[in-house]
């Protein structure tokens, strides 16, 4: 017989579902956008905004469920990393919407160079990816895996950093922009992580410390 | 000092401090392969568990699995039912209260119980309710008497509501006042341990609540061990947790790891509910 507990919690893992599709469609709209020069600032904007009602949602049915059910052990848990999970979608979404903005401030950036930040885009959109999928399937491998898949993002924004900052005559609107960049890039890596954190912890109750 | 030094000499401090807090932790009752019978039904089976001092330990399990059969061998009023018997130890402050020559009475004393129903004497007043165990014993000096009574009702959080109706009949208070009126009457004779069985189970949530405010500050002074079919209960009130099965102990540890993390499959199952 099925819990009266597992219709919300269905609901929940659907409307956490929902938001991961929507991020990653946002995030890999943003990346796609700078690298082809188009301003699409609203169109992102808009659904960085619906993911942020989302998780709202998300957080709302999370404390109805705590509050009619109080929930515990794996139960607690999954509704403790929706929560989490549903932020970290959500931070998906502002990052998607500050890198089109990098548009507006700056405008044609059609002269830069943007291999770097479309490998690092690349990496970014694929940890996403992974992150859901893990989420998805509560798989704890995938979730180990993303920590590993951040380094990388780190490095190529630390690399641009340390040589931009040894060849202060490049193009600065380059420099400047490609540096936002990969920061926001360098984020959406780290809330990939913490989702397969939260998997982990969903699955076997451990906590890691964050760096 | 480098850094890398630094973080070591604390590290080890920590461990240090860490393992003197295990030495000074100290268990008030300790029960070693505990088992239980009723005529040829074996109710408990081996139970080996650490009760800590000044701690609230609630115990867990389906009805049937041993739970109140568990605190009655701790006070030896489980050999009161005919046909019931038990093996094993049970130390209290490490002596063990099944041995030769230890009188079941002194450890009752030492051990009170509070019960399902509020069960005050029902001839009695409400000062006679709490004295009576005092009487019991020998106590006749109305000074003292009075000073233990409302001590023990002060205890129980009942003082402010019956000082003025003391000559009352305890049966005429509600509910809830006449469980904290047995916690009272317990509480005089001074135990060390108060075993309590589903204390809350006939009332209703502004007089649970009150049980539950009351057991948090008894912590101070006694040792609490409370059976409850309230999970939400026993996640609110104790510090540790025991889950029992068929008479078996599946899982105990602290109380917030327990509910939030639990180590066994079992324990997972029973407290999510998706047990059977």
């Amino acid at each position: 017989m099925a819990r009266l507990m597992d219709i919300g919690l269905e609901r929940l893992r659907n409307m956490v579902l929902d938001m991961a599709n929507l991020s990653e469609n946002t995030v890999s709209t943003s990346i796609d956008a700078y690298v082809q020069g188009k301003d699409l600032r609203e169109r992102i904007y808009g659904w960085s905004e619906q993911l942020r009602m989302l998780q709202d949602e998300v957080s709302e049915l999370a404390v109805e469920l705590i509050a009619r059910y109080q929930p515990v052990a794996s139960d607690l848990r999954f509704i403790k990393s929706c929560m989490e999970v549903a932020y970290g979608f959500s931070r998906f979404g502002r990052y998607a919407h500050d890198i089109s903005d990098v548009f507006g401030i700056f405008g044609d950036l059609s002269k830069c160079d943007k291999t770097t930040i479309e490998q690092a885009g690349d990496q970014a959109k694929n940890m996403i990816r992974v992150s859901i999928k893990a989420f998805t399937e509560r798989n704890v491998e995938l979730a180990g895996n993303l920590k590993k898949m951040d380094d990388v993002v780190d490095n190529t924004y630390l690399d641009f950093v340390r040589k931009s900052a040894s060849n202060p005559l490049g193009d600065l609107k380059c420099t400047v922009s490609g540096t936002l960049i990969l920061r926001y890039l360098e984020r959406i890596a780290d809330h990939a992580t913490y989702v397969g954190e939260s998997v982990l912890y969903i699955v076997s109750g451990e906590r890691t410390a964050r760096r | 000092m480098t850094l890398s030094l630094q973080l070591e000499k604390l590290k080890h401090a920590n461990s240090e401090v860490a393992s003197i807090r295990g030495t000074m932790e100290k268990f008030k009752i300790q029960t070693e392969k505990l088992n239980a019978w009723f005529g040829n039904n074996h109710v408990l089976k081996d139970l080996s568990i650490n009760i800590k001092e000044n701690e609230a330990t609630a115990i867990i399990g389906p009805s049937g699995c041993g739970k109140s059969t568990f605190i009655r061998c701790l006070n030896r009023m489980h050999e009161l039912v005919p046909g019931a018997r038990s093996s094993g130890v049970v130390l209290l402050d490490n002596a063990n209260v099944y041995a030769r020559g230890i009188d079941p009475v002194t450890v009752r004393r030492r051990v009170g119980m509070v019960f399902q129903k509020p069960n005050p004497f029902p001839t009695m007043s409400v000062y006679d309710n709490v004295a009576a165990g005092l009487k019991l014993n020998g106590i006749r000096d109305h000074q003292k008497l009075d000073r233990a009574v409302k001590r023990s009702l002060e205890l129980a959080f009942l003082w402010d509501e019956v000082k003025t109706q003391l000559d009352k009949s305890g049966t005429s208070l509600s509910g809830g006042q006449q469980q904290r009126l047995c916690i009272a009457r317990a509480l005089a004779v001074e135990p060390e341990v108060i075993l309590m069985d589903e204390p809350c189970s006939a009332l209703d949530p502004i007089a649970t609540a009150k049980i539950e405010e009351l057991i948090a500050s008894l912590k101070d002074q006694f040792t609490v061990v409370i059976v409850t079919h309230n999970m939400q209960q026993a996640a609110r009130v104790s510090d540790s947790t025991a889950f029992l099965y068929l008479g078996q102990l599946i899982e105990y540890g602290e109380t917030t790891q327990l509910f939030e993390n639990p180590t066994e499959e079992l324990t997972e199952r029973y407290l999510t509910g998706k047990f059977g």
